[in-house]
């Protein structure tokens, strides 16, 4: 009795001892700055950077539609560069699913060797700045770039495409930066996806279309699922991009948070900037367990009633 | 009674990474008839499961063709064929519950769901998942995923099933209590079971035919107690079951039968051979037709010599003799109380018989 209750104690040591520096870790440099920063917004901003410690909801206010009368009207500027941030993340997350859906298909099914050179290839961008890489794209995009003289010599086009610093140029930008995130999660689903229940499939009278409906789309969907979350969050924060490649013409949510940080020293504002983009990823991933919570017993309860 | 089932002369060819290739099907003719249970047996590589995937649909054949139920489906995609498969890890798909694999085949031909349901319920009766229907494939031991492929692949009501190695998984038991269900479901539902195997006891006990694969060629194909007793070559001889190889000369042959030369110096009659005179045969003796006692036969050829090896067996005692002029002889013996005595002992002196009829030439060479 005795020996067990020690041994168990120590197990309980041993695991306290384990999840100790995680624990710590995580404490100190995620909940306390995120801490911070809920309490940031709701504090008034100082008048030259800083905080006055009152309560204020007003840095909503300005965002979601309950302005400072005294000031100003409201402007749904805020709501529109959101908006917009969600889309141009959403188009990002579909363009690189579309791109590395197939590709990741492809390159599962390819012999060992093959695989492992283009695994690298698709890492190969990781050696490479982030910010030279989409210095390269501004010289592919530009009205004198690569892309619009290649286009022009073919005769595709007769005067160059006005591509850079618009919504087009920044959902390139990111779909580039992002496809990495999109392919690796993707490829560890498509690559365990047992080819014989594709077979199996087909030889109960499925046709392609039906296998890949029924069959494929849905044994692989937690990579699609993991993939979308991975490359939707940054996106939906980025500013790094828009700001090379979108100009000041667009501007996401990032930038604005990093303007209210930097330039504007409106740390309550940019708070809750913050903020927005963190309820929208939760909501999002809400969404997600719903759903996937749904499709389990529909799964299991469907079809059972029927017969 | 025309067959459901009718390949001729497939022949199938893959390409080895090596650059070389592998003939894996070499003009295969094989005609199953409705209702029938057929078995393919051969050593692993011979080309069951290729000959499978080409009935299936899931390979392309080079050369030769495939007709079911008198049509021609050599160019037929897979999910257009009226053959269904039971595949060896069951493939069922994971993401569905019991039913929904069951519904699956009747779910994509666009059944309304009524049907659907009543189908699914008679099947997961059938074969005894009633109840289990809205389980997932991970709730089920190995015995039930099973049945639910079996229940998967029959609910469509296809012209023939198709099944690879479907009991290799299973543990002895519960394989031979899944043999037997097998069999017996092969009658309720009156179709055609092509069946892939390479344990030649399975092959025997459960088929009307079985036909005896090597290297991409049918080697023979007929009942099992005609591939027991009357192998054609050796190889046949060789892999259903033990038994002794003789090597002999064929010396005379008549109408009537031939006479063969043992290299031992033994005459034994043969009551006929397509060998011909003066050919080099070995004479299959199965252990069981190896006896203690004298019999009135007087063709009956007569081995003495020392026992070497003795394996009780429960009823029966394997024995391994070596006779006076060197030949190793196998025999499975049921000796009477008061002779066990004589043979259990190695060492000990023994003489066996075999009776002429337990006699059957088999040419060494293979088909080719
Ligand atoms: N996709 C393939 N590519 C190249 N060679 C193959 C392929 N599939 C099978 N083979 C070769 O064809 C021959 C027959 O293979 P098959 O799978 O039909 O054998 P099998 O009789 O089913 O064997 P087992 O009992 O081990 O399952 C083998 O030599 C095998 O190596
Ligand atoms: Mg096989």
């Amino acid at each position: 009795m005795v020996g067990r209750d020690t041994s168990q104690g120590r197990k309980m040591l041993s695991l306290l001892g384990l999840l100790a520096p995680p624990t710590v870790f995580l404490g100190v440099f995620f909940i306390t700055p995120l801490a911070i920063m809920v309490i940031y917004s709701f504090l008034e901003p100082g008048l030259y950077g800083g905080v006055v410690w009152n309560f204020y909801d007003l840095n909503y206010g300005r965002i979601l539609g309950w302005a400072d009368t005294r000031y100003e009207k409201f402007d749904p500027v805020y709501l529109t560069i959101f908006l917009r941030s969600v889309r141009l993340a959403l188009t990002t997350v579909l363009l690189s699913l579309v791109i590395c859906y197939p590709a990741a298909f492809w390159i599962s099914r390819m012999p060992q060797g093959r695989k492992n050179f283009f695994l690298f290839l698709i890492t190969l961008p990781f050696f490479v700045s982030l910010v030279v890489r989409l210095f390269a794209w501004v010289l592919i995009l530009r009205p004198t770039g690569f892309l619009n003289q290649a286009l022009m010599e073919i005769g595709m086009i007769a005067e160059p495409l006005n591509l850079i610093f618009t919504d087009t140029a920044v959902v390139i930008g990111m779909t580039y930066v992002f496809i990495p995130f999109m392919f690796l999660p993707l490829y560890a689903s498509i690559e365990k996806l047992d080819m014989s229940l594709v077979e199996a499939s087909a030889d109960l009278g499925a046709t392609r279309l039906q296998t890949f409906r029924r069959i494929i789309l849905p044994v692989t969907l937690p990579g699609i699922v993991g993939g979308s979350i991975i490359v939707f969050i940054p996106s939906l924060g980025n500013f790094i991009v828009p700001s090379v490649l979108g100009g000041a013409k667009v501007m996401m949510i990032g930038n604005l948070i990093e303007q209210q940080f930097l330039s504007a020293r409106n740390w309550p504002f940019g708070s809750a900037l913050g903020m927005m983009v963190m309820a929208a990823v939760l909501l999002l991933l809400m969404i997600y367990v719903r759903m996937m919570t749904r499709e389990e017993e529909y799964s299991t309860a469907a079809k059972v009633k029927e017969s | 009674m025309s067959p459901i089932l009718s390949v001729k002369d497939a022949t199938k060819r893959y390409s080895t990474p090596e650059g070389g290739t592998i003939t894996a099907l070499d003009g295969v003719s094989l005609d199953v008839q409705p209702n029938e249970f057929v078995t393919l047996l051969g050593p692993s590589g011979c080309g069951k499961t290729t000959l499978l995937r080409t009935i299936s649909g899931f390979e392309d054949l080079e050369g030769g063709s495939i007709e079911i139920d008198g049509a021609t489906v050599t160019h037929l995609p897979a999910h257009r064929r009226p053959v269904n498969t039971v595949f060896q890890r069951y493939a069922l798909f994971p993401h569905l519950s019991i039913a929904r694999n069951v519904a699956y085949s009747l779910e994509v031909a666009g059944l309304k769901r009524a049907e659907i349901g009543s189908r699914v319920g008679e099947m997961l009766e059938l074969v005894g998942l009633d109840g289990f229907g809205d389980r997932k494939i991970n709730q089920l031991s190995g015995g039930q995923q099973q049945r639910v492929a079996l229940a998967r692949s029959l609910v469509a009501r296809p012209k023939i099933l198709l099944l690879d190695e479907p009991l290799s998984a299973l543990d002895k038991n519960l394989r031979q209590k899944m043999q037997q269900e097998l069999k017996t479901l092969q009658e309720e539902v009156g179709i055609a079971f092509v069946f892939v195997t390479h344990d030649q006891e399975e092959a025997l006990t459960m088929s009307d035919r079985v036909a005896v694969l090597s290297d991409g060629k049918i080697q023979q194909f007929g009942t099992p107690e005609d591939l027991y007793r009357r192998p054609r070559n050796e190889f046949v001889a060789r892999f259903l079951g033990a038994g002794n190889l003789l090597g002999a000369t064929v010396s005379e042959c008549k109408d009537a039968g031939a006479i063969a030369l043992l290299e031992s110096g033994q005459v034994a009659h043969l009551p006929s051979t397509d060998a011909a005179c003066g050919e080099k045969i070995k004479l299959l003796i199965r252990p069981e037709d190896v006896r203690m006692d004298c019999t009135k036969d007087a063709g009956a050829l007569r081995f003495e010599g020392t026992v070497r090896q003795v394996l009780f067996v429960g009823t029966d005692y394997i024995v391994h003799i070596e006779t006076d002029d060197g030949t190793e002889l196998k025999a499975t013996l049921r000796p009477r109380a008061e002779d066990r005595g004589a043979i259990t002992a190695p060492g000990a002196r023994i003489t066996l018989f075999v009776q002429q009829e337990a006699l059957h030439p088999v040419t060494s060479a293979k088909v080719a």
